[in-house]
C-alpha cells in the first residue's frame, strides 16, 4: 500500500458533522428517479404517468447511448412526471406497492464472476441499469462501454462535508466488496483503490489487501480527479474510470443476487439538531422522509451531494441516483453591519485576517457570499489551495479573452470541480463555474 | 439604519432619478452592512474574506507609519522655531499640515472614482481606499494641495480607471500619481532639499531651511568622500534612520514602522512575503556586490553599507506598502521572489549610478510593475513544460 500525501487543498472543521449511529427508516411511500442528477444526459421516456412498474424496468434511457437505460428504484405506479424549465424532465415519481416486485437479472456466483469474460460482464451490467455507476475522467460522465480503461480508480472515501465514511458502509459487507473487486479487475488492469485511513478507528485487516493507496491531506485530497493528477504516469490515462465505493457494492449486489438494487446509506448533517446521523433508505428517497420534523423550510438550504460539489435542492424533492448526502445549511440572506470590520472570531475561511485563526472550529456556517463581486486582484488564493496545481487566475482570465487552447494547457481538463478555488476567491467570482464551463465547451458537452 | 437605505433605495434604482449615482449608493450601504447576497451554485459556501476586508488588513498596517507622519512632521515643523517642542503640540501641528493634503487626496479621488463607477456601471472598489492614504503618505509634507489632488487624479484616472477599474491596472496607482509629480513638479518632491514645513509661515519662509535628506546628501559632495562619515556627520546615523526622526516623505521615515507594518501584512497573508524578503535581499545583495567592486572606482556610493541603503529614503515603505500590491505585482510565487529580488537590485542601481534621481525605490517598483506580466509569462511557460498536459 502506497502512502499518498496531498499538501493542497483546504480543511474546514464544519459544524453538523453526522452522530456516529444508523437509523433505518421505514420504506417511503413514493421514490423517483431524477434525470436532472445524471450528467450530460439527453433523456427519452419509456414510460408514461399511470403505469405499472417492477423494480427494474426500464424508466428512461439515454439518447446518447440507447444501450443504456435508467431502471425504476421501486416497484408500483408511476404517479408523476415532473417537468423543470425548459421541459427537462425533472422526476419520475413512483407510488410504491406495499409488496414490491423484482424484475430479475442474470446471477453469477462467485465462481462464475472469475471465469467470466469481459463483454458478457459489460451486457450484464448494462441490462442490469448500472454500468452508469461508472464515470470517465475528465467530465465524470457516462464512459464508452466498449473502451477499455487503462486504470479505474475505487474511492472509498469522499471528504466533501458530509458523506458517509468506509468505515460506516463498508461494515459487515467485505466479502460483497471484496466480489466487486473481482468484478473491477475483469474490466480493466490495473485498479486504484485508495482511502483515508485513520489511524483511530481501528481498521480492520480486512481492507487493506484491497487497498492500493492510503491517502493523506484535506479537502479534496481522497477526489478522484486530485488522485489521478498525482498518480497518473502517462497521458493515456486521463481516460480512466472511477467508481465510488458505495456505488461499487451496488454493482455487486446486482451481480451477485440478480435483483436491482434498491438500499442506500444516506449522510443526514448541517445545522439542525436532530436526525443528524447516517441513515438507510431508498435509493431515490424523498428528502422529505430523510429530514423529518422540519416546519420552515425556507430558512434552510438543503444541499445533497457535498457542500462543495452538491447542488441545491427542494426539501419536496428526491434524492439523485448517485448522492448519498444532504447538508441543511442555513441561509444566509441577512445584512451585517460593519461586517468587514468585526474581529470575527468565528467567521471561518482560508485566510488568516480574521481572529478564526484562533478558534479550530466546529464554524457554524451559511450560504452567505459575504462580500460582491469584484474584479480579480491577482492575489493567487485560488492557486494557493488547487488540488491540482492549476493556476486558476491565470486559466481564468485565458478563458475569458477565449483562448481555450491556453487554458487547457494550463490543465483545466485535470480540475478537479472541487469549488475551493470558488471558495477562497476574496472578490467573489465564480472561478470553479468558468472553468467547468469551459471545459465542458472544449469537449462539446452540455453543461448543466 | 437599514430602514434608511431601503427607504432611499427607490430613489437610486431604475427610474429613480439619482439613478446615475447608483454606484454611491451601493457603496454607502455595502461599507456599513455587509449584503446578503446568497451563493447561487457550488461551493455553497464561501470564504469570510472579501475585498473590504482584504483592504482594510492594509489601511490597518498602514495606520502607524502615518501616526508617526502626523508626529515627525508636527515635530520638525515647531522644531524651526523653538528647541524640542512638546508631544501634543507637534501631534496637533502634524494635523494641520496633514489632514488638508490626506482630504484632498480622498476627495479629488473619490470624485474620479464616482464618476468613473457611475458611467461605466461597475461598483466602487475598495481599492482606492488604499491609493488614497498611501499616495500622500509618499508626498514631502511641503508639497501644494493643488498638486496632491492634480497627482492623486493622474493616478486614478490614467493608473487604474482607463484601464477599466481595480484589478484591470498593471500599474501602482497611487505611484503613478506620485511619478507624475515627481517628473512634472521635480522642485517640489525629488528630495534635493529637506521637506520641513516651518510653523510660522508669515515670519519664515521655505527657503529659510534648507538642508538635505539623507539620499541627497551625498550629491552635494565630490568624489573622495567617505559617505558613511558624511552620513553620520549629517545627523543620519543608522540608529536614527530606523527610528525616522529626521524629515522626509509623510509616511517613509520610520523603517521600524514600516517593519511592524509588513509584519501585519504577511502574518495575515494580504502581503506576499516573497516580494518583501526578495526585495529586501536583493537590496542588501546588490550593495554588497557593489562594495567589493567599489576600490576599482571613483564612484563613492558604490561603498556605502548597504543596510544605510535599507534604512533610508522610502526603500522599506515602497517595498513593503507599494511592491506587494497584488494586481500590479505577478502572480506566480516564483516571479515574486524575481519580482521583489530585481527591485531591490534597482533602487540600489538608480541611487548609486544616477545622480538626476537621489530616490531610485519608485521607478524601480513602476518599472517592474512593467516586467511583472512577463516574468509571470516565462515562469508559467517553464511550469506548464513540465506538466503532464491532459488531452
Amino acid at each position: 500500500m502506497i502512502s499518498l500525501t496531498i499538501k493542497k487543498g483546504y480543511n474546514l472543521n464544519l459544524a453538523g458533522s453526522p452522530l456516529k449511529n444508523i437509523i433505518e427508516l421505514k420504506t417511503p411511500d413514493h421514490v423517483a428517479l431524477t434525470p436532472c442528477t445524471i450528467p450530460f444526459i439527453k433523456p427519452k421516456l419509456l414510460v408514461k404517468k399511470g403505469d405499472p412498474v417492477r423494480v427494474g424496468d426500464p424508466l428512461i434511457f439515454d439518447k446518447r447511448n440507447p444501450e443504456i437505460k435508467y431502471l425504476s428504484p421501486g416497484s408500483g405506479m408511476v404517479k408523476d412526471i415532473k417537468l423543470g424549465p425548459r421541459r427537462l424532465i425533472k422526476e419520475i415519481v413512483i407510488a410504491l406497492d406495499k409488496k414490491e416486485k423484482y424484475v430479475d437479472f442474470q446471477q453469477f456466483s462467485k465462481g462464475e464472476i472469475d471465469e467470466i469474460d469481459r463483454s458478457r460482464l459489460i451486457d450484464a451490467l448494462i441490462s442490469g441499469g448500472l454500468f452508469q455507476m461508472f464515470k470517465q475522467f475528465p467530465h465524470g460522465d457516462i464512459p464508452d462501454p466498449n473502451h477499455v480503461p487503462p486504470k479505474i480508480y475505487v474511492h472509498l472515501d469522499n471528504s466533501d462535508p458530509f458523506h458517509p465514511s468506509h468505515g460506516v458502509y463498508l461494515d459487515k459487507k467485505y466479502t460483497l466488496f471484496q466480489y466487486g473487486m473481482t468484478v473491477i479487475k475483469k474490466l480493466s488492469e490495473f485498479v486504484i483503490c485508495y482511502a483515508k485511513i485513520q489511524k483511530e478507528a481501528g481498521e480492520s485487516g480486512e481492507l487493506t489487501d484491497f487497498l492500493t493507496h492510503s491517502i493523506k491531506g484535506n479537502y479534496p485530497s481522497d477526489d478522484p480527479f486530485v488522485v489521478l493528477y498525482h498518480t497518473k504516469q502517462s497521458i493515456n490515462e486521463n481516460k480512466s474510470w472511477y467508481i465510488s465505493g458505495q456505488d461499487l457494492l451496488l454493482v455487486a449486489e446486482l451481480l451477485k443476487t440478480g435483483a436491482y438494487p434498491t438500499q442506500r446509506l444516506f449522510c443526514v448533517s448541517g445545522n439542525y439538531p436532530e436526525n443528524r446521523s447516517y441513515i438507510k433508505s431508498r435509493l431515490g428517497a424523498p428528502v422529505s422522509h430523510l429530514i423529518k420534523k422540519i416546519s420552515k423550510t425556507d430558512k434552510y438550504e438543503f444541499i445533497s451531494g457535498g457542500i462543495f460539489k452538491g447542488r441545491k435542492i427542494e426539501y419536496d424533492s428526491y434524492m439523485g441516483m448517485f448522492e448519498t448526502s444532504v447538508y441543511l445549511l442555513e441561509k444566509g440572506d441577512k445584512k451585517e453591519l460593519f461586517g468587514f470590520l468585526r474581529p470575527g472570531y468565528n467567521k471561518p475561511g482560508n485566510s488568516k485576517t480574521f481572529l478564526s485563526v484562533f478558534n479550530k472550529g466546529p464554524f457554524k456556517i451559511d450560504s452567505n457570499q459575504h462580500g460582491e463581486l469584484r474584479g480579480c486582484i491577482n492575489c493567487s488564493f485560488c492557486a494557493d489551495v488547487c488540488p491540482v496545481d492549476i493556476l486558476p487566475q491565470f486559466a481564468m482570465k485565458a478563458i475569458h479573452c477565449k483562448e481555450i487552447e491556453e487554458a487547457v494547457s494550463h490543465g483545466i481538463l485535470d480540475c478537479a470541480e472541487c469549488g475551493l478555488c470558488s471558495y477562497v476567491c476574496p472578490s467573489k467570482i465564480e472561478v470553479t463555474d468558468i472553468i467547468k464551463q469551459a471545459k465542458r465547451d472544449y469537449s462539446g458537452l452540455s453543461y448543466k | 439604519m437599514e430602514k434608511l437605505f431601503d427607504k432611499l433605495r427607490k430613489h437610486f434604482k431604475k427610474g429613480g432619478g439619482l439613478n446615475k449615482l447608483y454606484p454611491l449608493f451601493d457603496a454607502a450601504e455595502s461599507f456599513f452592512y455587509l449584503p446578503g447576497v446568497v451563493t447561487k451554485g457550488g461551493p455553497h459556501l464561501r470564504d469570510s474574506l472579501d475585498l473590504k476586508r482584504y483592504m482594510s488588513i492594509v489601511i490597518i498596517a498602514i495606520i502607524p507609519t502615518l501616526l508617526w507622519g502626523i508626529y515627525n512632521t508636527g515635530y520638525h515643523s515647531l522644531a524651526t522655531a523653538k528647541n524640542s517642542p512638546h508631544f501634543t503640540q507637534a501631534i496637533i501641528q502634524g494635523l494641520i499640515i496633514l489632514m488638508p493634503i490626506i482630504i484632498v487626496s480622498y476627495a479629488a479621488g473619490f470624485f474620479w472614482e464616482i464618476l468613473f463607477a457611475s458611467i461605466r456601471r461597475h461598483p466602487i472598489s475598495e481599492g482606492f481606499l488604499v491609493t488614497g492614504i498611501l499616495f500622500p503618505l509618499t508626498l514631502p509634507p511641503t508639497i501644494p494641495l493643488w498638486q496632491v489632488a492634480l497627482g492623486i487624479s493622474f493616478g486614478v484616472v490614467i493608473g487604474k480607471e482607463v484601464f477599466g477599474g481595480t484589478g484591470h491596472n498593471f500599474l501602482n496607482p497611487a505611484l503613478t500619481g506620485r511619478a507624475f509629480l515627481f517628473f512634472s513638479y521635480p522642485a517640489y518632491i525629488c528630495g534635493d532639499n529637506i521637506w520641513i514645513k516651518p510653523a510660522n509661515i508669515a515670519k519664515n519662509t521655505i527657503d529659510a531651511i534648507s538642508g538635505a535628506t539623507p539620499l541627497s546628501l551625498l550629491n552635494q559632495y565630490g568624489q573622495d568622500v567617505d559617505i558613511e562619515g558624511a552620513l553620520n556627520g549629517a545627523g543620519y546615523t543608522l540608529a536614527e534612520l530606523a527610528r525616522g526622526t529626521y524629515p522626509g516623505s509623510i509616511g517613509e521615515t520610520s523603517s521600524i514602522l514600516c517593519l511592524f507594518g509588513a509584519l501585519i501584512l504577511i502574518v495575515t497573508g494580504v502581503a506576499n512575503y516573497r516580494i518583501i524578503i526578495g526585495g529586501i535581499l536583493g537590496l542588501l545583495g546588490a550593495g554588497f556586490i557593489l562594495n567589493m567592486i567599489a576600490p576599482s572606482f571613483a564612484n563613492p556610493w558604490l561603498g556605502l553599507n548597504p543596510l544605510y541603503h535599507l534604512l533610508m529614503g522610502g526603500f522599506l515603505f515602497g517595498i513593503i506598502y507599494m511592491a506587494t500590491d497584488p494586481v500590479s505585482a505577478p502572480g506566480v510565487n516564483t516571479s515574486r521572489w524575481i519580482y521583489g529580488i530585481l527591485i531591490g537590485c534597482l533602487t540600489i542601481v538608480v541611487r548609486v549610478f544616477n545622480p538626476a534621481y537621489p530616490e531610485g525605490v519608485m521607478l524601480s517598483i513602476l518599472f517592474m510593475n512593467l516586467i511583472a506580466p512577463l516574468l509571470d509569462h516565462f515562469v508559467i511557460e517553464f511550469k506548464l513544460k513540465n506538466r503532464m498536459p491532459n488531452v
